[in-house]
């Protein structure tokens, strides 16, 4: 494509940006990654997914995004690549453990897991030290992965929800096992709290577990919905406590279901039927998420090469169409994807835990973004407020 | 001993500054670039000469100095060099970066003796001298040296006047770059599948960055401006002449074009006509998209955009203004500054770096109080912007430099003492090739393999291909007999006996014989048979002959009978081989020997 048409095209967009985003950052990886997870306050790490030879990269974020007073006297605006590491095959999955310098991966194929050392200032690479075993050998989909704050440190993984189990890093000693008969594929795995987990399925069941107890775990069945073979997503929302918590389902129809933790097999607290226009049929990159400070907003991604935010308040018990609050358009827009055949989609995106619209997405051509959007409603009654 | 080409990135420094790099190869000495670090005011700014030689001048020791563009950080310490250490020899560079060079030196020369105060620096009758010496490059030029070092080169893009140089000593080359762009990239791949450098030699500052795109640094820009203007502010743009100003200018005035915009942009007019006559100048050497604005128009017939005078500085409203200097050291940036800087609606955005002593260096550390000539304090209210346009090569960058120059070794130079194992690794890994990162200081040793090419003879080809097997496979090597011929500057690889008859001399064979004594009562001719028939049922897939002339062949081992003169009953079988036939002799003399015992 001659430069100058390229030009054109982006001219629209990126005029309109100037007022519909506070900041925008676009980045091209050499490849691109099916992850964005935070390993630090300023770093994230991405990964490839091809099936075979593939890098790890902790990323640290570009200066001007922390620099809040002196923003202008700050002209630095590149990701410094801080650590790299090279693995043997695709990484699906990964998940920093908090309080280490290490990260746990899958490879979507297996349930197993690696684990890696991120690297100290004395060296920039970034190696692998061990591996997990899950409990079953081939897996359609992989494992999930989660973890929180432990000390020593400690991950929670599984392929099904028979199989979750909760490993100590170091000793590879497993400390509770989720016993359920059911073998859904999971497709969501999640503290709320030190103890409670939650081990949501591709059918749309969410499993609540507190790891203290060895009563059986609270199963939640699916929302309501028309159409068997749609598959479901979740993300739960974590506040002060685990009773505030809420539960966001989404289909891959695009039907989106709230529900508060506490009552979650009692039914939702609201639902929507989002306009997810979708374009690819490759569901693995579906991604929904709960804003970390802006009260009621979801983040949704996966179905095209847009990521929509939603407000869910004031969606009510009735299953109605809502448009986004927001919608980055970006990786369409500026796609360097020469094979037309295949439109660009979003593969992953994660939200600031603190800035409260800023988000980081990826998408198939290995273009990253970061961007601060303005929200459209802010001058109107009711846009949400940050929490903090 | 092998062939190494030895590289030594001179000086010891952190930050971005003093690029200088000795490569010896082939006997010669260069020096790649001779920067200034801007962060120091002391000798340290200046690369560590030192390792050449302890006292004295440098012209004995280097065949020529290769600067690869403008920027002070490159070319900063050439006077100092050249003037104040000593050296004489030729200093190669472009012709945009001889024009442009000497500007910036006496610039810097300027802030750095008048508003700093200092004493050992180079003068400007330094600066007039070192230029003498330089030689300026034409594009796609080969440059004797002298009779063994060449040197070309090549578009790099990343400034005016920005070049890749490729330095050949007789097989063996080294190619050097700073950085290279998009526009230059289409024509490295032309040229350098050629040559295959021994060595590529590049700087790796930003090798672990991944970049913010383009786009998104104009779209700040163009925000940041129109942010400004939309709430009745000024905006200041202090540029160098040759710098950002002209891709700006474009810029705003697309902008203005498609938001309809009404504010005034102004471009001082010293800018206009210094900027028009290097455009004109080196036209060859700008990119696409100014080339295409010159040649539509005259660069500064724009719609949007007027010359400025300095009166209009007081009027009211909003306007965008480009003045020089960049620093905003002096002259009528400085002057404007001072207008605007009460005034938190205005802003002023600085596009590039500024050097230790200029107000652009002091506001963008965050100095809001600034004092001025005759103890005037300014106190600094307008909003201060930096923004960085500068095109440096980044990770990616990197990798796709590689991919198409193919070098046999790489080496980056990034005078960090930070390490870099993960790029190093994956370059190894990438692309099957060692990859060096010396330290200031240190020097990397790379060792060569140069083809040396010979010459074969019609007829020993010929005979090697008779031979059956795969055809000559420069992968696959295979070895072969012949004689290698020097005769004055050529080598040819004829056979052996045309080689004798080049000479004029007579080939000899070298035989060797050995005596066997066997007890035997029969008649020599039946010895011999009987010698015939054992030695062909033990030895098989040998070639065995019992020949009319009274003697047995094994292979070309002889084996001849007669009759001991001592005794009757025992026989002297004489056996003789040449040079070549040797290996068979054990087997036989075996053999032979449990004849004896039989």
């Amino acid at each position: 494509m001659e430069a100058v048409e390229f030009d054109d095209i982006l001219d629209d967009w990126f005029i309109e940006s100037l007022k519909t985003y506070k900041d925008l950052h676009v980045y091209q990886l050499e490849h691109p990654t099916q992850v964005i997870e935070w390993t630090s306050e300023k770093t994230v790490c991405v990964t490839g997914y091809s099936l075979s030879k593939n890098e790890i990269l902790e990323l640290r974020l570009p200066l001007k995004l922390f620099a809040d007073e002196n923003k202008g006297l700050c002209a630095e605006r590149d990701f410094k690549v801080a650590h790299g590491g090279f693995t043997d095959g695709p990484v699906r999955r990964l998940r920093h453990i908090p309080g280490t310098r290490c990260v746990v991966t899958n490879d979507g194929l297996s349930s197993d897991l690696q684990v890696w050392d991120l690297g100290g200032d004395d060296s920039d690479v970034i190696r692998r030290t061990g591996s997990i075993a899950g409990r079953r050998n081939v897996s359609e989909r992989g494992s999930r992965i989660a973890a929180r704050l432990s000390s020593p440190p400690q991950v929670l993984h599984g392929a099904q929800s028979s199989d979750v189990q909760l490993t100590e890093l170091t000793s590879g000693r497993t400390l509770y096992k989720l016993e359920t008969d059911s073998t859904d594929p999971l497709s969501f795995l999640q503290f709320v709290s030190d103890t409670v987990f939650l081990a949501g399925c591709c059918n749309g069941s969410v499993y609540v577990t507190d790891t203290r107890t060895s009563a059986a775990p609270q199963l939640s069945p699916p929302p309501a919905s028309s159409g068997d073979s749609v598959l479901w997503w979740a993300d739960a929302s974590v506040g002060p406590h685990p009773s505030s918590c809420r539960v966001v389902r989404l289909s891959s129809s695009g039907q989106a279901v709230v529900s508060d933790l506490r009552s979650l097999g009692g039914g939702a607290v609201c639902q929507a039927q989002l306009d997810v226009q979708e374009r690819c049929c490759n569901l693995d990159h579906i991604r929904v998420s709960w804003a970390p400070t802006l009260d009621d907003c979801i983040s949704v991604s996966g179905f095209s090469g847009v990521v929509q935010i939603y407000n869910t308040c004031g969606w009510s018990m009735e299953l109605q169409e809502r448009q986004p609050l927001f919608q980055h358009r970006g990786h369409v827009v500026s796609s360097q994807q020469t094979d037309d055949s295949t439109p660009v989609f979003t593969t992953a995106h994660i939200w600031h835990p603190e800035r409260p619209r800023t988000l980081l997405s990826a998408a198939s051509d290995g273009s990253v973004h970061v961007w601060d959007w303005v929200d459209p409603e802010q001058s109107a009654a009711g846009s949400p407020i940050p929490r903090t | 001993n092998m062939p190494e080409i030895n590289v030594t990135p001179l000086g010891a420094g952190q930050d971005v500054g003093r690029s200088c790099i000795l490569v010896s190869i082939g006997g010669k000495n260069i020096m790649l670039d001779c920067g200034m670090h801007m962060g120091y005011n002391d000798d340290r700014r200046f690369p560590d000469f030192s390792y050449i030689t302890q006292n004295g001048r440098l012209t004995d020791f280097l065949d020529c100095v290769i600067i690869s563009h403008f920027h002070l950080d490159h070319c900063g310490a050439l006077p100092y060099m050249s003037e104040m250490v000593g050296y004489d020899g030729p200093i190669y560079m472009t012709h945009p970066t001889k024009a442009i060079c000497p500007i910036l030196l006496e610039d810097f020369r300027k802030i750095t003796v008048d508003k700093k105060g200092e004493t050992n620096f180079f003068t400007s009758q330094m600066i007039k001298d070192c230029m003498k010496k330089v030689v300026p490059l034409n594009l796609h030029q080969t440059v004797q040296v002298d009779d063994e070092l060449e040197i070309k080169a090549y578009y790099a893009g990343h400034v005016l006047g920005a070049a890749m140089v490729h330095i050949k000593v007789g097989s063996e080359s080294v190619v050097y770059t700073v950085s290279v762009n998009k526009y230059a990239k289409s024509h490295i791949s032309a040229w350098i599948d050629k040559c295959r450098p021994d060595i590529l030699i590049s700087e790796s500052t930003y090798a672990t960055t991944i970049r913010d795109s383009k786009r998104c640094r104009e779209r700040d820009f163009l925000k940041k401006v129109h942010e400004t203007i939309e709430r009745g502010g000024k905006v200041l743009i202090p540029v160098f002449a040759l710098g950002r100003a002209q891709e700006l200018c474009i810029l705003l005035e697309t902008f203005w074009e498609r938001m309809n915009l009404k504010a005034p942009i102004y471009f001082s007019t010293g800018l206009t006509e210094k900027a028009n006559h290097y455009y004109k100048l080196f036209i060859t050497w700008t990119n696409q998209k100014i080339r295409k604005t010159f040649v539509q128009r005259n660069m500064f017939e724009f719609k949007h955009i007027k010359a400025f005078d300095r009166s209009y500085a007081d009027n009211p409203g909003p306007m965008v203004v480009f003045a020089t200097p960049g620093m905003l050291h002096a002259g009528q940036s400085l002057q404007i500054f001072k207008k605007w800087a009460g005034n938190e609606k205005n802003m002023v955005i600085m596009p590039g770096y500024c050097v230790q002593g200029t107000i652009g260096h002091k506001i963008l550390n965050g100095q809001r109080k600034l004092e001025m000539e005759g103890r005037a304090t300014l106190d600094v209210k307008l909003q201060v912007e930096y923004m960085s346009f500068s095109a440096h090569a980044d990770a990616k960058g990197i990798m796709q430099l590689i991919r198409m120059a193919e070098p046999r070794n790489m080496l980056l130079v990034h005078g960090e003492a930070v390490k870099m194992e993960f790029l190093k690794g994956k370059i190894e890994q990438e692309f099957s090739i060692d990859c060096y990162m010396p330290a200031n200081g240190e020097t990397a040793t790379v060792t060569t393999n140069p083809s040396v090419p010979v010459d074969i003879s019609l007829n020993l080809l010929k005979r090697e291909m008779a031979l059956g097997g795969p055809l000559p496979d420069p992968k696959k090597p295979r070895t072969m007999h012949g004689t290698l011929i020097m005769k004055e500057n050529s080598l040819k690889l004829v056979s052996s006996e045309q080689a004798l008859k080049e000479l004029g001399l007579n080939e000899h064979q070298l035989r060797f014989t050995c005596r066997v004594q066997l007890q035997d009562p029969h008649s020599d001719p039946d010895t011999l048979h009987r010698i015939y028939t054992h030695l062909k049922s033990v030895l098989k897939g040998y070639t065995i002959q019992h020949l009319p002339d009274g003697t047995v062949m094994v292979e070309s081992i002889v084996i001849k009978v007669s009759s001991s003169a001592e005794d009757t009953n025992a026989k002297v079988l004489l056996l003789s081989w040449s040079y070549q036939g040797g290996e068979y002799f054990f087997t036989a003399l075996c053999i032979v020997k449990r004849l004896m015992y039989q």
